[in-house]
């Protein structure tokens, strides 16, 4: 495979990546030789037990943790090598997360935390279309919160604003971590519903971090993760 | 216990850098304390030590005969604690003459003083310019001798009345009698110390010489009703007393307060083993009294400027605790959900706080000493025992302080149930305080008191006529204490809302832009960036209230300087030898000298009030001196002084006299003057030029002012006997010039800057430069460790918000914005509220103590230079910190971060 081939048919890629961490005196390896690429607009689930490293690997996909080894490409430009200051540029236009935790900005209402990321990632890129945030909490249901503070949603209303969060990033690559974690099944199941439709409906790819079979289950490709390698590519 | 220090140890050791800060944050808190503490007590020691100095004569005992006087002053000396123990005599003086080469000359009436040869060796009434005293000779007083043109080896005959024999005797010295208003002073145990005005002419003669020669004509006064020697002259016996100087070394040692104590049981003691021989007239407790309560007053006044600076400086390690309240938060509520109950709570932050209070209390203590040591003049002094005493304290503040910061920081979880505070669950609703509004109440009384103290003059601060003290009432620290009270309180029920309600107006309903999101988020954290500006923007106020008002403080104890002096410079000489060598003129012709002018100091009766009298030369004096309008009522000092002028027997009285004795300006006044020619007083007629409460060198008390040419064409007193120069140069340069030049004809020469360092009964005996030295150099630390512990704080609090900015890609300047905006709110905040309560306690401090500045200041004085520094090393201080705090933020772990929930 060329390097050209690798760059328009995959988002990003992870070549032997490796990452180890100090607890205290012990060195933790939380990923090992892990290879894995992500087509645009796939939806991968990334599958395993806690602490088999999912997370570690869903942040070394957006250039949150840098690897020990190994290197991460995004768009076929290495990721991993770039500073912090860098990573972040690469992640404000077109990596968008969802945690488990929503992780909404607590001083921001619902749409100042869509302003919050709309000012980070500017203008979107030709071709694709601007979207208010009004719009986008519309989009996901949320029309009538938009002054609220995270304190004040619910659970699966705060992950919805997140989610609208992650839109205002016009991202090309979603990456969930547990998004249904902290929510009960009813409104779990409505959460990845709405998760899917928009990956229908704005093509980005999804990599979803799970330990749940029946989340795993929706996307067409399941990874499996144990002790930080993988196990199983089951690709469609 | 054990445990719980093991598990506070461990706990502490696992965060070494924020136990540092705490440690840190609290030794700077209480080293302010501590260094105050070593400070005051010095200054204690050398008000006590001073005020036993300057004391020329001890007690004074009179007793019956020349015997008597013999046997009790040996059986006092052996008496522990006392230094020197002298039998001593004074007896009325009618006249004496001298037969010279020059022809015969003679001096008029005075007293005589008797005391044994090695007398002035070791007392300080009197100091010997030429010769000694010897048996069978006389020592004359130097204006004495200069009158009689009689040298050492003349012989000199004294009469002890008008019709006695006279005693011819040859000199055997000249001496400077110091101390002759205490030496001559009516002697009555029971009444105490009683102001006299000083004979003419002094002669010393040796104790046993006089009882031989002089005493025999003369009648004992020793139990003489105590009127009679009130008035000078009116002496017309031999008084015997027994004069005694106590040893100055262990009264130094304490307070003026425990000094007072030891000399009035060192008195009792010695009047109990001497039943029925002697009773003392106590000069030096009458001092140690004035001392004692202007020490009271000093402390007080140290308290109120020190104490708020070191609370505030507590709640810096409050604000430390809350860097670690997350975590302790969550430490604590695993050890309760694994049943350790509140009480262990407790004991382990008992436990922590001990091992970071002794820990800080001992580095404190260190800072405190380093601090006096290093800022003021004279060190720190500390022997092991004070340096150990000073450690106790501190560490005992450490202590608390830590515990307090603590348990404050901890207590939703101390309160709440085990799954309350495992879900953080804090505490609503009002505290007492605020729903009784105890701030506002606060506030109230203190405005109240401030009117009532501004307005109407209520002042707690009183000046006895001839008298002068202090006496202090807790009424006037209420206002500034209740402000301070009141101040924080509000600022603690606001919570921010004025930031959060200005921040809401800029932005409008919702922030849609960069700019709108960094106010928002600011007035959504009001709460936190509230508690960031109590703490920045009080200790601020303490630097600012410190500045002002020891700025002003300095610069009323200079023209109190000035105002007690009389003039930038002094020349005091004989009398007549000021006239004869013009020493005016030659003063004013030494370089750095812009004018002189003679001033006489005498006294004359108003009815039965001897008071001090000015003769001034009208059409140089203000050359000379400066002269305020406050100085006087009813009219500018212009207008005063020309109306003197106009006016060849004018006379300028205090505002008493105008008052007891119904007067108005043009009004007659008969006044008894001192002739100096014949040692009797004689009437004589002034008319009222003007009303003055202030005058350089008069007395707080009652005094008049005359001319110059008038007074001694009535007093015959031989001229000015005091030159006042103002100068171009520094003073004591300019002063030490004019001694040099004047030396010749024995001038004492004084300066204002000697003036403002000793200490007399005025708001210069407080030296308040030392303390306010060490606490402006501790204001300025620690405002500037408390913006940079609430820029720390802000990224502990905010690191997950900030991980979650980084993770949508937000460029760290972005992230920035977020410390810089809030650490901008709180110093300009911080700085608004300084500048407004700081200048509102300097205001309040000065109108309360309104009657200790003499006189009063006509504004603030504003130390442009040290306001300078303190809020420059705050914005330094807050733009590293955030410097430093961005670097962190490029350090987050992230991964790590965001994974906590």
């Amino acid at each position: 495979m060329t390097a050209v081939a690798t760059a328009t048919s995959t988002l990003t890629r992870c070549e032997n990546v490796e990452v180890t961490h100090r607890q205290g005196e012990d060195r933790i390896t939380a990923l090992r030789g892990i290879d894995l690429d992500i087509a645009p607009g796939e939806h991968v689930a990334l599958w395993g037990r806690s602490g088999s490293g999912k997370t570690t690997l869903l942040h070394v996909l957006g250039g949150l943790v840098v690897p020990s080894a190994g290197r991460v490409l995004w768009r076929g430009e290495p990721l991993s090598s770039l500073d912090a200051v860098a990573r972040g540029r690469a992640r404000a236009g077109s990596i968008a997360y969802v945690f488990q935790g929503a992780n909404l900005l607590e001083h921001f209402s619902a749409l100042e935390n869509l302003v919050f990321a709309l000012s980070v990632a500017g203008p979107p890129a030709q071709g694709q279309s601007a979207h208010s945030p009004e719009d986008l909490l519309a989009l996901v249901g949320l029309g009538d919160k938009l002054d609220s503070l995270p304190a004040e949603l619910s659970g699966g209303e705060a992950q919805r604003v997140a989610i609208a969060r992650a839109l205002a990033q016009h991202p090309q690559l979603l990456l969930c971590d547990e998004p249904t974690g902290h929510l009960d099944s009813a409104t779990g199941v409505r959460v990845l519903d709405l998760i899917d439709a928009l990956a229908q409906e704005f093509g980005f790819a999804l990599v979803t971090a799970t330990h749940d079979v029946d989340v795993a289950a929706r996307a067409e490709r399941i990874v499996e993760l144990r002790d930080g390698q993988i196990v199983k590519d089951d690709r469609p | 216990m054990r445990v719980a220090l093991g598990l506070a140890a461990t706990g502490l050791l696992r965060a070494p850098l924020r136990t540092l800060t705490r440690v840190l944050v609290l030794a700077a808190s209480v080293a302010l304390l501590g260094g105050m503490l070593v400070f005051v007590g010095n200054s204690l020691r050398t008000v006590a030590g001073t005020a036993v100095r300057s004391v020329p004569l001890d007690w004074q005992g009179p007793v019956t005969s020349y015997p008597q006087v013999l046997k009790v002053a040996a059986a006092v000396g052996r008496q522990p604690g006392v230094a020197q123990s002298y039998p001593a005599a004074t007896a009325p003086l009618g006249g004496a003459a001298h037969t010279g080469p020059n022809g015969s000359s003679s001096a008029g009436a005075g007293a005589i003083l008797a005391v044994p040869s090695d007398y002035p060796s070791h007392m300080r009434t009197l100091r010997l310019l030429q010769g000694s005293v010897q048996p069978g000779g006389v020592v004359l007083d130097q204006q004495m001798a200069a009158t009689l043109q009689a040298q050492i080896g003349d012989r000199v005959s004294l009469r002890t009345g008008a019709h006695s024999r006279p005693v011819s005797l040859p000199v055997s010295g000249v001496a400077l009698v110091t101390a002759p208003d205490k030496l001559f002073a009516p002697l009555n145990p029971l009444l105490g110390p009683a102001p006299a005005q000083p004979p003419a002419n002094v002669a010393i003669v040796e104790l046993g010489t006089f009882a031989r020669l002089l005493a025999p004509g003369l009648p004992s006064t020793a139990q003489a009703n105590p009127t009679s020697g009130q008035q000078p002259g009116a002496q017309t016996g031999v008084g015997w007393q027994v004069q005694v100087q106590l040893d100055p070394v262990p009264l130094s040692a304490g307070s003026p307060s425990s000094a007072l104590t030891l000399a009035t049981e060192t008195k009792n003691r010695v009047e109990r083993s001497l039943p029925g021989q002697v009773q003392f007239v106590d000069n030096l407790s009458d001092s140690l009294h004035t001392s004692a309560g202007d020490a009271l007053y000093a402390q007080t006044l140290y308290i109120m400027l020190a104490v708020p600076g070191a609370l505030i400086a507590l709640g810096l390690a409050y604000l430390a605790a809350l860097g670690t309240v997350e975590r302790d938060r969550r430490d604590l509520a695993l050890l309760r959900a694994r049943g350790a109950s509140r009480s262990d709570l407790l004991t382990l932050a008992a436990a922590e706080s001990a091992i970071l209070g002794i820990i800080a209390g001992l580095m404190g203590t260190a800072a405190g000493l380093g601090a006096v040591e290093l800022l003021v003049s004279g060190g720190a002094h500390a022997s092991t025992g004070r340096a150990l005493s000073t450690a106790a304290v501190c560490v005992a503040l450490a202590i608390l302080g830590a515990a307090a910061a603590r348990v404050g920081a901890i207590a939703a979880v101390l309160r709440t149930t085990v799954t309350e505070s495992r879900g953080g669950v804090r505490r609503t609703g009002r505290p007492l305080w605020q729903r009784l509004y105890l701030d506002l109440f606060a506030l109230a009384i203190s405005g109240l008191v401030y009117w009532l103290t501004a307005r109407t003059g209520f002042s707690a601060v009183v000046n006895p006529d001839s008298n002068p003290t202090l006496s202090l009432s807790v009424y006037m620290f209420l206002a500034p204490a209740l402000l301070w009270i009141g101040a924080t309180l509000l600022l603690v029920r606001l919570r921010g809302r004025l930031v959060g309600w200005i921040t809401r107006r800029a932005v409008g309903p919702r922030a849609r832009t960069p700019r709108g999101l960094l106010l928002i988020s600011a007035s959504r954290r009001a709460g936190a960036i509230n508690r960031g500006l109590i703490v920045v923007g009080l200790l601020l106020a303490f630097g600012v209230n410190l500045g002002i008002f020891s700025a002003t403080y300095d610069q009323q104890a200079t023209v109190d300087a000035q105002l007690t002096l009389g003039a930038d410079v002094t020349a005091t000489a004989a009398p007549g030898v000021a006239a004869r060598q013009d020493l005016a003129r030659r003063v004013a012709s030494v370089t750095g000298v812009r004018a002189a002018t003679g001033v006489e100091h005498s006294y004359a009766y108003v009815g039965p009030d001897l008071q001090d009298t000015y003769g001034i030369d009208a059409a140089t004096f203000t050359r000379a001196t400066s002269l305020r309008d406050s100085y006087f009522i009813g009219a500018t000092a212009d207008q005063v002084i020309g109306r003197l002028r106009s006016t060849p027997d004018g006379i300028v009285v205090s505002k008493e006299t105008i008052k007891d004795f119904s007067l108005n300006v043009g009004d007659l006044l008969r006044l008894r003057v001192l002739d100096q020619g014949t040692g009797h007083f004689h009437v004589v007629p002034f008319h009222v030029a003007g009303v003055v409460q202030e005058f350089p060198s008069a007395p707080k008390d009652s005094f008049m002012v005359a001319n110059l040419a008038y007074l001694e064409s009535v007093s015959h007193a031989g001229g000015p006997n005091v030159i006042f120069a103002s100068v171009n140069g520094d003073p004591p340069t300019v002063a030490a010039r004019v001694a040099t030049a004047t030396r010749a004809y024995g001038t004492k020469v004084d300066d204002i800057s000697h003036q403002s360092s000793r200490t007399s009964s005025s708001i210069t005996t407080v030296d308040l430069k030392g303390i306010s030295q060490i606490e402006e150099a501790f204001a300025v630390v620690l405002a500037a460790a408390a913006m940079a512990l609430f820029t720390a704080l802000g990224i502990a609090e905010r690191r997950h918000e900030f991980a979650t900015m980084a993770a949508l890609g937000a460029p760290l300047r972005q992230i920035g914005a977020y410390l810089w905006t809030e650490a901008a709110v709180v110093l300009g905040a911080g700085i608004l509220l300084a500048g407004a309560l700081g200048l509102a306690l300097s205001e309040m401090l000065v109108a309360i103590l309104q009657h200790v500045f003499d006189p009063p200041p006509d504004a603030l004085a504003i130390p442009w230079g040290f306001l300078g520094a303190l809020i420059g090393a705050a914005v330094l201080t807050t733009v590293l910190a955030t410097l430093w705090a961005g670097r962190g933020l490029r350090r987050l772990a992230l991964g790590e971060i965001l994974r906590e929930q």
